[in-house]
């Protein structure tokens, strides 16, 4: 049972345990305050000794110094006191080495009082701790930047991961819009592929089945990468789907492709397109092209032919562009080879470019296996050139091969 | 990619050296774009000089096009001059070289630019 002394007592402890928790442990303002008055008066007291020692001062500082004397013994008390109480271990305190310096500061007043002066000079002592204790502040401050830092990090890394994430759910997105398969044609094969650079790429192929039962073939570049090459590649890619329906001339579809293009492009982007409207039954394919590296037929024989007709300006860098449409003829066993720049222009490490000529060799001596077998082919002979060399550029192939039904 | 701007009387020099590639574009197209918001007047003629412009690729094409509707934009004429052979490949097959005017050199870009105007 606790009488009123004990209560008293318990709320008294409380409060001072609390002063001592916002003074000392604490690393809040007023814990700050309290360290720079301590610094304050172990830096005056020790100048006062030096001024004491000056012979026949007046009479008033003499006063006012021992007035000083005994508010800076009050505060050290004070502090030596609230020190204890806050050590978790008070004896350990005590017998520390900080303990015992400030117990040599106060206790020559109060063993002796002003006479002691000389014993005064081991408040010297405490400058030792003012070292310490800007040592402690510092640590303090490197502590809590350390730890803000570490915090602001941790949510860097969060965001990241997250946005990384979200890029590979685009990413698996974007690859899921590319055709899988080539429609089913008598005597028709074909195969491709598309290795994106970054998580996001700009290249795109596609199959577009006509109503008169000839196909499409699309082969584009969209500038740049990342997000907003993905979502051009996505915007180009839709329109040109749409309109190839209705516009069975490649020529006349790319020139309605780009002003739709040209009329919703924030961003300037722009894209090299390839069309093609392949006749199955005949092998008649008529193309146009708009910017785009020109094809390669490889006759079954062997030799390797460039379409002609390349220069058409790019979709959506300028409204009101034409496209002029050309034919090629197909024969038994030839090959259509579409691909983007990041073929041709994929460097080694001694900063050299893959080059049309390398391509041309490949198409020419392995050209005459099954389009799935060149497109591996070629892909692997672009990965062995560039080595170590980082992909810059979206890797993508298309081949084709007609036989008569 | 280094860039070396050259204000002349009669034109403003762009001289791209290397590479104009994806991680090039930002700055080249932030440089060309200082010329024409700059105080003052912007430039009658604005010229890209590639003798040592080594490379291009789509990203590089766009910061080209921009530049050259920023000079449509300020009113001030714009050509390409001095391209290395597999520059101007890839300016002729992207049909780049049908909307921007392409020259052998300094002088036959600045004489077209200038007859161009009155």
């Amino acid at each position: 049972m606790l009488g009123p002394l004990g209560r008293v007592i318990g709320w008294v402890s409380a409060k001072v345990h609390a002063l001592a928790d916002l003074l000392l442990v604490s690393r809040g303002p007023y814990a700050r305050a309290f360290d720079n008055l301590i610094l304050g008066l172990i830096i005056f007291s020790v100048a006062s000794i030096g001024v004491e020692s000056i012979p026949d001062l007046p009479q008033w500082t003499m006063q006012l110094l021992r007035v000083a004397e005994i508010i800076v013994v009050a505060v050290f008390s004070f502090e030596y006191v609230l020190r204890i109480i806050a050590a978790p271990s008070k004896l350990g305190f005590i017998f520390s080495y900080q303990g015992i310096i400030d117990l040599l500061a106060i206790a020559p007043f109060y063993l002796t009082g002003f006479d002691a002066r000389w014993l005064r000079a081991l408040r010297l002592l405490r400058l030792l701790r003012v070292l310490k204790l800007q040592t402690h502040i510092l640590e303090t401050v490197v502590e809590e930047r350390t730890r803000e830092l570490r915090e602001k990090n941790e949510a860097l890394e969060k965001a990241q991961a997250q946005l990384k994430a979200e890029l590979e759910v685009a990413r698996s997105l974007q690859l899921a819009i590319l055709p899988s398969a080539f429609p089913a044609r008598p005597g028709c094969e074909a195969a491709a592929r598309m290795i994106p650079a970054t998580t996001m790429g700009g290249d795109f192929y596609d199959y577009i089945e006509l109503p008169d039962g000839q196909i499409g073939l699309v082969i584009a570049d969209v500038s740049g990468h990342g997000v907003p090459a993905a979502f051009f590649m996505a915007v180009a890619r839709t329109n040109l789907r749409e309109l190839a329906v209705h516009h069975l001339d490649p020529g006349e579809c790319l020139a309605y492709t780009n002003d739709a293009l040209c009329a919703q492009n924030p961003l300037d982007l722009f894209v090299t397109v390839f069309y093609c409207v392949l006749d199955p039954t005949t092998g008649v394919l008529r193309y146009a092209n708009g910017g785009h590296n020109p094809p390669y037929v490889r006759r079954a024989a062997g030799p390797v032919e460039t379409l002609s007709g390349a220069g058409g300006l790019v979709l959506g860098a300028m409204p009101g562009a034409r496209y002029p449409g050309h034919t090629v003829q197909l024969l038994r066993g030839d090959r259509l080879v579409l691909f983007t720049d990041g073929v041709t222009e994929a460097f080694n490490p001694t900063e050299e470019l893959y080059g049309a000529q390398r391509l041309v060799d490949e198409v020419h001596v392995h050209g005459s296996g099954t389009p799935a077998a060149l497109v591996e082919r070629i892909c692997q002979s672009v990965t062995n050139f560039a080595g170590r060399e980082p992909q810059s550029d979206d890797i993508t192939l298309s081949v084709l091969t007609w036989g008569a039904p | 990619m280094k860039l070396r701007i050259e204000a002349l009387a009669e034109a403003t020099y762009v001289i791209p050296e290397g590479r104009l590639d994806f991680d090039a574009a930002p700055g080249f197209q932030e440089s060309v774009e200082r010329i024409f918001s700059a105080a003052g007047k912007a430039p009658a003629v604005v010229i890209i000089d590639g003798t040592g412009l080594e490379y291009v690729s789509s990203a590089g094409l766009r910061a080209v096009l921009l530049a050259a509707r920023a000079a449509q934009r300020a009113g001030s004429a714009f050509a390409l001059c001095a391209l290395q052979p597999a520059v101007r490949e890839v300016f002729d097959l992207s049909g780049f070289s049908r909307i921007i005017a392409v020259h052998a050199d300094r002088a036959a870009a600045l004489a077209q630019a200038q007859q161009g105007r009155p």
